[in-house]
């Protein structure tokens, strides 16, 4: 037992340098050392989020309550880009990474994780990094329950991290999967609990809203940041089992795909 | 991958062994029966209108507000502190829920201490509201773990309601009319002070009406005239045709007295101190007066009868479509299912783990 935990921790360590190798290796091919190099990884979202923020404001959309519309986007907004930006990456990883496979102790899981983790470091330091300045500039409050604002963030991050890696593996095997990806990320976006509350919605439509999981973890967030001020509408007994399922999905899609894979 | 070969993993026994049994055990043998009563009431408030098809619509997309102010004063009262103070107030909830017969696991204050704000959140868990947006129907439902408790409860928050309700609207309603019933009342007190004032004016002058008066003075002015004029007429001639006239002094005399007489007269209708037309500009401001408060309480009484219609159509109340039920079955838990639940959960987990330890197994140092 004790030799069996050893070559564990062993398997773990080289897991953990293949990933931080995979991680560097990742942010210097995206964003090289030109101008402000990797920090691009979360000025791209926040500008991103800033943008959407600006663009709210000014046209005062409607959100069905009496939130500040910055703290609206701004919880909104980096949620969907936790979601939606990882499985962006995802697709289409491994064609990209296929020489890496010649090497032993890198294996096909390792590339979507190091994936999925830059872009939860990225959308995460975006999401810290402009609440700070808006709470620093005083236009929104801290949020009343930072626990909860974790745990619903790392509800969507867990969603995403699963959705990514299942069509990771599948748009290696079907090119279909990266053609069908970007107008369903459209299309689930304005229902996906950015761009409203489900509260305000009629109770008909909550019913059928809940079933999509994201909306779930954006109320969490919303309800860690704002309090009692939004009436969040979740079900944990819905949404974990969901991502449940779907990380069970995403690590066998992988198997699978690992074993079809040709090194070039 | 092993699978159940001879001896189950340690992996296969924390994630699905053990949590099953420990499910079986708490469903087979701990958990207590919950029993639900479950009512359905309307709060009727007249003041909304009709709903047009239009306002569906809206209504549907939730920018018209489907549900009207009162029901959900009525989801918001539920959901409480105070409706749980109040539902408590000779500790039947406290009996219910935190009876020896309840398991352990289920009774409030079992495994946690015991508090006001503990027991808040096990009320909320146990009391659910659901308003239904397009029937504008409430369904409250008590979970209980006697079906006797359960419809009490369900009962006694429906009579709270009902309370809150009629409260209200008793307050919406003698609000409008309290404010129009003093208004009348000012109304008319200015009215009779205005009609007081008049008549002590009129005590005072001794004058009914100062035109009136006037009028018969002046006519009576006009008959001295006249009889002047004659006694003129009758002088002149009696001067130039029959001047030794025993009657000329008399006359002389009727002329002089007529016309002081009609100077008197005059000086009393107008210019003087004591004159009717200084009488007359005082008793016009009285009169005004009177007759604008006279108009003004009018006008406040109908504006009472419209309050008091107004507050009769306003009354809004509960109406039960549904009375608290008597459970005759424990619908909750749900044993079966919940022991599968956990060991379906249960395997997910164990395979995601398998697979990711084997996963990580598959790094080798060298």
């Amino acid at each position: 037992m004790s030799t069996a935990a050893h070559g564990f921790r062993a398997s773990l360590g080289v897991q953990g340098r293949v990933l931080h190798a995979l991680l560097l290796r990742e942010m210097l091919t995206r964003y090289g050392r030109h101008n402000i190099g990797f920090l691009w990884l979360f000025v791209e979202p926040m500008l991103f989020t800033l943008g959407v923020a600006a663009l709210w404001t000014a046209a005062k959309a409607y959100h069905g309550s009496d939130l500040p519309i910055v703290a609206f986007a701004l919880t909104g907004y980096s949620s969907v880009l936790l979601w939606r930006n990882m499985p962006g990456r995802c697709i289409g990883a491994l064609w990209s990474n296929l020489s890496l496979l010649y090497h032993r102790n890198i294996r096909v899981l390792d590339i979507y994780v190091a994936r999925v983790l830059l872009e939860f470091g990225g959308a995460t330091m975006s999401f810290a990094g402009l609440s700070i300045l808006f709470i620093t500039l005083g236009w929104i409050d801290p949020p009343r329950n930072i626990l909860e604002v974790v745990g619903g963030w790392l509800l969507i991050a867990w969603f995403g991290a699963a959705l990514a890696i299942t069509l990771g593996a599948l748009s290696h095997q079907s090119e279909l999967v990266d053609k069908l990806w970007h107008p369903a990320s459209y299309l689930i976006f304005p229902l996906s609990g950015a761009a409203f509350l489900v509260d305000a919605l009629p109770t008909a439509a909550q019913e059928y809203v809940l079933y999509i999981p994201m909306v779930h973890g954006t109320e969490i967030v919303r309800e860690g940041f704002f309090g009692t001020r939004v009436h969040a509408h979740y079900d944990l007994a819905y949404v974990i089992p969901f991502c449940l399922a779907l990380t069970f999905v995403a690590l066998f899609t992988v198997q699978h795909t690992a074993r079809r894979v040709v090194p070039e | 991958m092993r699978l159940l070969a001879n001896r189950p993993s340690p992996l296969f026994i924390t994630c699905v062994i053990v949590p099953t049994i420990a499910a079986m055990l708490y469903f087979g043998l701990f958990a207590s029966d919950i029993y639900v009563s479950e009512a359905r009431f309307v709060v009727r408030s007249p003041s909304k209108a009709a709903v047009t098809s239009l306002g569906q619509v809206l209504g549907g997309a939730g920018l018209g507000g489907g549900a009207t102010e009162e029901s959900n004063a009525v989801v918001e009262y539920l959901e409480s502190r105070a409706a749980l103070t109040d539902a408590d107030k000779d500790k039947l909830l406290t009996r219910a829920y935190s009876a020896g017969t309840v398991s352990r696991f289920d009774r409030f204050g079992g495994l946690l201490p015991a508090n006001l704000e503990r027991f808040f959140d096990y009320y909320l868990g146990k009391v659910e509201v659901e308003p239904d947006t397009t029937t504008q129907v409430l369904h409250l439902s008590v979970s209980a773990f006697a079906p006797n408790d359960a419809r009490a409860i369900n009962e006694r928050l429906l009579e709270q309601s009902e309370a809150l309700v009629n409260r209200l609207s008793t307050r919406a309603r003698s609000d409008a009319v309290d404010a129009a019933q003093d208004d009348a009342r000012a109304a008319q007190t200015r009215a009779r002070d205005a009609a007081v004032r008049l008549a002590a004016y009129r005590n005072r002058a001794g004058i009914i009406d100062p035109e009136k008066e006037a009028e018969a003075r002046l006519q009576g002015i006009s008959k001295l005239e006249d009889e002047l004029a004659s006694a003129r007429t009758q002088l002149q001639q009696m001067e130039s045709f029959t001047p030794e006239a025993s009657q000329i002094p008399y006359l002389r005399t009727q002329v002089a007295s007529l016309q002081r007489e009609i100077a008197r007269r005059r000086l009393g209708v107008a210019g003087g101190r004591n004159s009717l037309s200084a009488a007359a500009a005082r008793y016009q401001v009285l009169l005004l007066d009177s007759e604008l408060a006279a108009k003004n309480l009018a006008a406040t009484l109908v504006s009472l009868q419209d309050a008091h219609a107004e507050a009769r159509r306003k009354r809004a109340y509960v109406e039960r479509i549904a009375p608290p039920s008597l459970p005759d079955y424990p619908i909750r838990p749900r044993r079966l299912g919940g022991i599968v639940a956990v060991f379906v959960l249960g395997l997910l987990a164990w395979g995601i783990l398998t697979v990711l330890l084997a996963g990580v197994r598959e790094h080798r140092e060298g």
